[in-house]
């Protein structure tokens, strides 16, 4: 039996070292095609669309060369639009991820009934965001929503409010429905990341003396760090091109001043008076530019090597 | 293990192929080989739309042997999707949208002499044919027609003490103001200015001051009678407060015509359809149809909108789309696809079929003389987007209705 075995072992390392090139692309192959079909080859049109020129009907004219990176950058709407992702991006991201935190906390304990809440937390995220905005959309609705219709029973305002006209209120009704689609995936990624801390170094902790608050600063918040990076950055990448929410709760508003980037690209391209694709385009270009910077940005911020060498 | 690493290869390889094969069907399909046409045409209604054009590819496979591949698109999708077909050189043969001089000043269309039978052409009411000829040619061949009328809920103008609908604007106002007054809600006129028809909602009432888009080939959008148009229509929100909340970000559809199916408006600018879903849905809402009021004086004017079913040069497929355009005219399939949507014929043969309908009298009367919009200039399709994105600004508080026009007017000239 010994024997025998010995020479099986040999072959299958001498199989390794020699596979030959078209076996290895045949192995490869599903893999590139999807990267070069999903991945590349899209991004490559961007590009190339972004330095061409079209007719409002969709029919490429020549190339553009940078005109439409220039017309982009110098629309009057731009520096309103980016200031509004900025706000969005940053309200949710930041409002989210203190909610979690919080609210996985909560689920994390044993209590009775736990499964049915976290049913309830996950149920939103699994509803297309295209149908929680609708839902959205008919109770901020200033004449029949149910929001104002309970505000103006119980008397905390005394008439009623345009969530989605008012420019006072448009964006941070979209904020707020933007944190409540975002908390879900964001509060169970902190309880995978709260179940993975030993129980052990608790119990140390409190056999040492320390306080609860202490106990969270010291020891859950320093080993949820893993996580925590991830969802920043995940909720950055995901709340930044969110789309439905912005499109739906702010459709019926004249003009872009509710706007975000990506719902102004895609204004350029078919609801403004431009309708070109081209300069559609070379927003797109810019949106994953900006978004690529800012999370580079962050991790460089947050040491983001450092911080899972120590985790 | 050698044998196992093999079979996995095979598979791998079978993988490869059928993902590569299936990248090149989806990317093939830009030519014709006269075997099928592909006809996209835009969701008019839920109901019926698909029902009338599954029958009509029946029909027409039956009779040309040609192979229909029929798209129904919403309204709300078909410019992006079709902008998408043409950007892909995957236009359809067949398009029904509410715009053509465009795609007709970038060469993509055949004109009416290339596919139109002449017996058609000369039964479309000429309206239209003005409406769809661009450059001395007849690109824009009309699937159907609607015109604007004011409705007004008769419960809540007797509530209110009015008699009769208003015909001049002063008297608009005065009504719009007693029906605001009974409270609860009631709002005196429902002004949609938002983004999804706003040109149609300023196009009627300017044409009802003397004003007009364009005059003599030359742009008139910041013309006098334009801007005090405008700026009546702000009054009406901003002054007067007989609107509902928000003219500027209220839809027609789901915000002007859904205040009214509900009893909660005194007037609002309908149409066919509208009467059509008051009578299916909301039958207790008791309303009348009245010309528009004149804001100068003169006759009452109307309104009217035609979409189009324009055909795409391509090689090979001339003689399915003329196949298409002959069994389409024919009146029995054209009269019963606008009577099952609700809307207004486009051809002289039409107008006497329906004229014994009395739902549709107070349009069909008018339809000869209509006011249309320019959509024979390619620069109107733009001028149309901007209108729609940014006019709801205009008439807010804040709003500036003479720069809005004068931007607009710089706009048309600059792309002349």
């Amino acid at each position: 039996m010994t024997v025998r075995s010995e020479p099986v072992v040999r072959r299958r390392r001498r199989e390794r070292g020699t596979a030959s090139v078209v076996e290895a692309l045949l192995w490869l192959g599903p893999a590139l095609i999807l990267i070069i079909g999903v991945v590349l080859y899209p991004a490559i049109t961007l590009v190339a669309t972004s330095f061409s020129s079209y007719s409002i009907t969709g029919l490429r004219k020549g190339d553009a060369g940078i005109t439409n990176y220039t017309t982009f950058l110098t629309s009057p709407d731009l520096p309103k639009v980016v200031g509004n992702t900025a706000i969005w991006v940053a309200a949710v991201v930041v409002i989210t991820i203190i909610l979690s935190l919080g609210l996985a906390q909560f689920l994390s304990k044993e209590f009775f009934g736990r499964r049915f809440v976290r049913w309830a937390v996950i149920v939103p995220w699994a509803a297309a965001l295209v149908i929680s905005s609708q839902l959205f959309r008919l109770i901020l609705d200033y004449y029949h929503g149910i929001l104002n219709q309970v505000l103006l029973n119980l008397h905390i305002i005394p008439q009623p409010i345009d969530w989605l006209g008012d420019p006072h209120f448009t964006l941070p009704s979209m904020i707020a429905v933007g944190i409540f689609v975002t908390i879900p995936f964001t509060a169970y990624l902190f309880v995978a990341g709260l179940n993975g801390i030993p129980g052990d170094v608790y119990e140390a902790a409190r056999i040492d003396g320390g306080s609860p608050w202490q106990i969270y600063r010291a020891i859950t918040l320093p080993l949820l760090r893993p996580t925590l990076l991830i969802a920043v950055v995940l909720n950055m990448i995901y709340v930044f091109n969110s789309f439905p929410v912005i499109w739906i709760l702010n459709g019926s508003n004249p003009g872009f001043g509710n706007d975000t980037l990506i719902t102004y690209m895609y204004k350029l391209a078919f609801r403004s008076a431009q309708h070109d694709v081209g300069l559609s385009a070379a927003a797109g270009v810019f949106n994953v530019l900006l978004i690529l910077i800012a999370v580079a940005v962050y991790l460089r911020f947050v040491n983001w090597r450092e911080g899972s060498k120590n985790a | 293990m050698k044998k196992s690493l093999r079979w996995g290869a095979i598979v791998a390889a079978a993988t490869v192929t059928t993902l590569a094969l299936a990248a090149c069907g989806s990317s093939g399909g830009s030519s014709t080989d006269g075997k099928s046409i592909k006809v996209v045409i835009a969701e008019y209604s839920k109901d019926h739309t698909k029902k009338f054009w599954d029958e009509f590819a029946k029909t027409y496979e039956k009779q040309t042997g040609v192979e229909l591949k029929l798209q129904v698109i919403s309204w709300n999708d078909i410019d992006q999707q079709t902008s998408t077909m043409v950007q892909n050189n995957n236009a359809p043969d067949i398009l029904n949208l509410n715009a053509y001089a465009s795609y007709a000043a970038d060469g993509l269309l055949y004109d009416s002499s290339e596919v139109l039978p002449a017996a058609t052409k000369a039964d479309i009411i000429p309206a239209f044919v003005k409406s769809g000829t661009y450059k001395g040619k007849f690109y824009g061949f009309p699937d159907l027609s609607s015109a604007r009328a004011l409705f007004y809920n008769t419960d809540l103008f007797s509530k209110a003490g009015i008699a009769a609908a208003p015909t001049t604007w002063d008297e608009f106002v005065a009504d719009a103001k007693k029906v605001e007054a009974l409270g609860d809600g009631t709002v005196g006129y429902a002004l949609p200015l938002g983004p999804e028809e706003a040109q149609a909602e300023f196009a009627i009432w300017l044409f009802n001051n003397g004003g007009d888009f364009k005059q003599d080939g030359k742009w008139t959008l910041n013309s006098a009678a334009n801007i005090k148009t405008l700026e009546f229509l702000r009054d009406l929100n901003v002054k007067d407060k007989v609107t509902q909340n928000n003219p500027g970000s209220t839809n027609r559809t789901d915000g002007a015509f859904s205040l009214f199916e509900q009893g909660k408006a005194g007037m609002v600018v309908g149409f066919s359809p509208l009467q059509q879903a008051l009578a299916d849905e909301h039958p207790d809402v008791k309303y009348a149809i009245a010309p528009m009021p004149s804001g100068d004086g003169a006759e009452p004017q109307t309104y009217g909108v035609t979409d189009y079913l324009m055909a795409f040069k391509k090689d090979g497929n001339k003689d399915a789309v003329k196949a298409f355009y002959k069994l389409y005219y024919q009146a029995d399939q054209i009269n019963k696809w606008i009577k099952s949507e609700g809307f207004l014929p486009v051809t002289t043969s039409g107008l006497k079929e329906f004229a014994d309908d009395p739902d549709l009298k107070v349009y069909l009367d008018t339809l000869p003389n209509i006011h249309l919009t320019p959509t024979d200039d390619p620069e109107w399709d733009k001028i149309k987007l901007t209108i729609q994105q940014n006019i709801g600004l205009a008439v807010g508080d804040n709003g500036d209705p003479k720069k809005f026009l004068d931007d607009l007017q710089a706009q048309a000239e600059a792309n002349k």
